[in-house]
């Protein structure tokens, strides 16, 4: 019995922290940027740099560019990742496109570096970044000869469609946003202003709250604060009020947009507040970051007026998409992650992977394969397996490894690209991760950063030489 | 008139198509509509995203969601 309550108590812990300090200040933003990426940035801006024409210096970027920027939505992963193949840029970008996407859009991304730390963010689109195009160009250089002649569809990538100024200043609004409220900078948590708030009853509260959800700093459980407690109140209502208010808005703005507008934007504000529970009531100290944070939420406002109101709507009608897709599925992975993680012994964990070896790497990998979670459920798991103490290097190996290959996403690859190539494809992607996982963990194992950026590096160049000679040599054999 | 959608059924595509027959039903216009969710079909036309609004074999957007005054303008031209 007792085992049942402390696994349903794990569950809630891990909700509990995840909903009051994880979510608010940095998926809450993080959707609207999706969204905003999804709805206001014309996909021909990036596209037109993926044509047959275009040179590999421009293109392997430009794919990169495409999976961070415009893939939040499996809706475009699939028909891209197809038109690059076929008539635009080849295999190479198409796979880089398709490495590089799950790993580095801003959802991942943000959630990667609030959960588990910044140092694991950078490592992860570094990483992703630099071996999603090795592995695209080491496809170009070993299917070489099997590239049919693409279909020269001059339209498909002739566009001069841009991205507007007044885009560009109000996603850079947001992305500040969001690193005003996630950044660990100590000149961020400076106080500004005390507030004592006389509130009776808040020491009884916080004592039920822990003794419902108790702290534990053995195993990483965070607790409840009343703080908390309040935001996962907000965060219900402004899902109620979302729920017409954004999910109807593409007809039309009605009463409950401002409402759940409002809601999120004094969520925000109320998250970036510091509060501390006194004798008798709730201490709440205005800091250097609950002032940006509210000053960038004002100027928002003007920033969204300024477009046009059918793009508004179509900003906020994505962005609620998104939470709704992904969500529901994140609360619940949260909530297992939370009722299985008391039952794994952190011994299990340290023998396979506690320290960073090819075997622990591997075995980081294989999970990876094997487990299928969906969008963003790899975050919980890998901050569960790192309060175990798996050691960061096989964590990232895992983290590369999940959703790039899952089961889902290798029969879409074998669908367009032959099952040859697909199964290569995963090969690659197994070794690499395993690669970048030892890199990784040498890094934090005190290796100096050039000792690893060098091999990493001149691993990469002498791809781009060998992919330039063999397109050369096809050049001077057509001609 | 035959009014294509192309999409993988995604909302956006499904949203699209449901745009699309309210601006023909208002203008009364008379017209076919076919969803097109197989990969090699879509990719048959000059687009790389989905959704996509095809006219008589003419691709009027891809990769956005038009708003209802635009719809109305591509199928009364």
């Amino acid at each position: 019995m007792n085992i049942v309550v402390e696994a349903l108590q794990g569950g809630l812990a891990g909700l509990a922290s995840y909903l009051a300090a994880h979510v608010l200040l940095c998926l809450v933003p993080a959707f609207f940027i999706a969204g905003a990426l999804s709805a206001l940035v014309p996909q021909q801006s990036i596209i037109r740099y993926l044509g047959p024409e275009a040179p590999k210096w421009v293109s392997y970027p430009a794919a990169a560019g495409a999976g961070s920027l415009l893939a939040v939505c499996s809706c475009t992963i699939q028909p891209l990742f197809a038109g690059i193949y076929k008539k635009g840029a080849g295999l190479g970008p198409a796979i880089t496109f398709l490495f590089f996407a799950p790993a580095a859009n801003i959802l991942a991304l943000s959630y990667t570096g609030v959960a588990l730390g910044a140092d694991f963010a950078i490592a992860r689109i570094v990483l992703a970044l630099v071996f999603g195009i090795g592995i695209g160009m080491i496809m170009a250089i070993l299917f070489r000869q099997g590239e049919a002649a693409r279909l020269a569809q001059g339209e498909t990538f002739g566009s001069d469609a841009g991205i507007s100024r007044q885009t560009l200043l109000f996603l850079a609004t947001l992305v500040a946003l969001l690193l005003a409220g996630t950044l660990k900078l100590d000149f961020l948590k400076t106080v500004l202003l005390g507030i004592e708030l006389p509130v009776p009853g808040v020491g009884s509260l916080q004592a039920g709250l822990d003794r419902l959800l108790p702290v534990n700093e053995a195993t990483g459980a965070e607790g409840l604060s009343v703080q908390g407690l309040f935001l996962i109140g907000l965060l219900l209502a402004i899902g109620a009020a979302a729920w017409r208010g954004l999910g109807q808005v593409d007809s039309g703005f009605n009463r409950l947009t401002p409402l759940a507008l409002g809601l999120t934007l004094l969520t925000l504000v109320i998250a970036a507040l510091g509060v501390r529970n006194s004798e008798n009531g709730l201490f709440l100290a205005l800091t250097v970051r609950s002032a940006l944070v509210a000053a960038l939420c004002v100027v928002l406002i003007p920033l969204a007026r300024r477009f046009d109101p059918w793009d508004v709507q179509q900003w906020l009608w994505e962005t609620w998409r998104f939470v709704k897709q992904i969500f529901p599925l994140l609360v619940v992975g949260v909530f297992l992650v939370g009722v299985i993680r008391v039952f794994i012994r952190p011994e299990w964990i340290q023998a396979v992977a506690g320290s960073n070896t090819v075997l622990a790497n591997l075995a980081g990998v294989i999970f990876g394969v094997f487990m299928y979670f969906p969008t963003l459920v790899e975050v919980p798991v890998a901050k569960m397996f790192l309060s175990l103490g798996m050691h960061p290097g096989p964590l990232i190996a895992y983290l590369m490894a999940d959703p790039e290959l899952s089961l889902q996403s290798i029969l879409i690859t074998a669908a367009i690209i032959g099952k040859l190539k697909a199964w290569t494809y995963v090969g690659l992607v197994a070794v690499f991760s395993t690669l970048a996982g030892l890199s990784y963990g040498a890094w934090v194992d005190g290796a100096s950063l050039w000792m690893l950026a060098l091999p990493v590096g001149g691993f990469v160049a002498l791809l781009v030489i060998l992919l330039h000679r063999f397109e050369r040599a096809m050049l001077a054999r057509a001609s | 008139m035959l009014i294509k959608i192309l999409g993988t059924g995604c909302a956006k595509c499904n949203r699209l198509e449901q745009l699309t027959r309210e601006v023909v039903a208002e203008q009364g216009l008379d017209a076919t509509f076919e969803h097109v969710t197989n990969m090699d079909e879509i990719m048959a036309y000059p687009i790389m995203t989905t959704p996509a609004l095809v006219v008589d074999e003419a691709v009027k957007v891809a990769g956005r969601m038009p708003s209802k005054e635009e719809i109305a303008g591509w199928l009364k031209g």
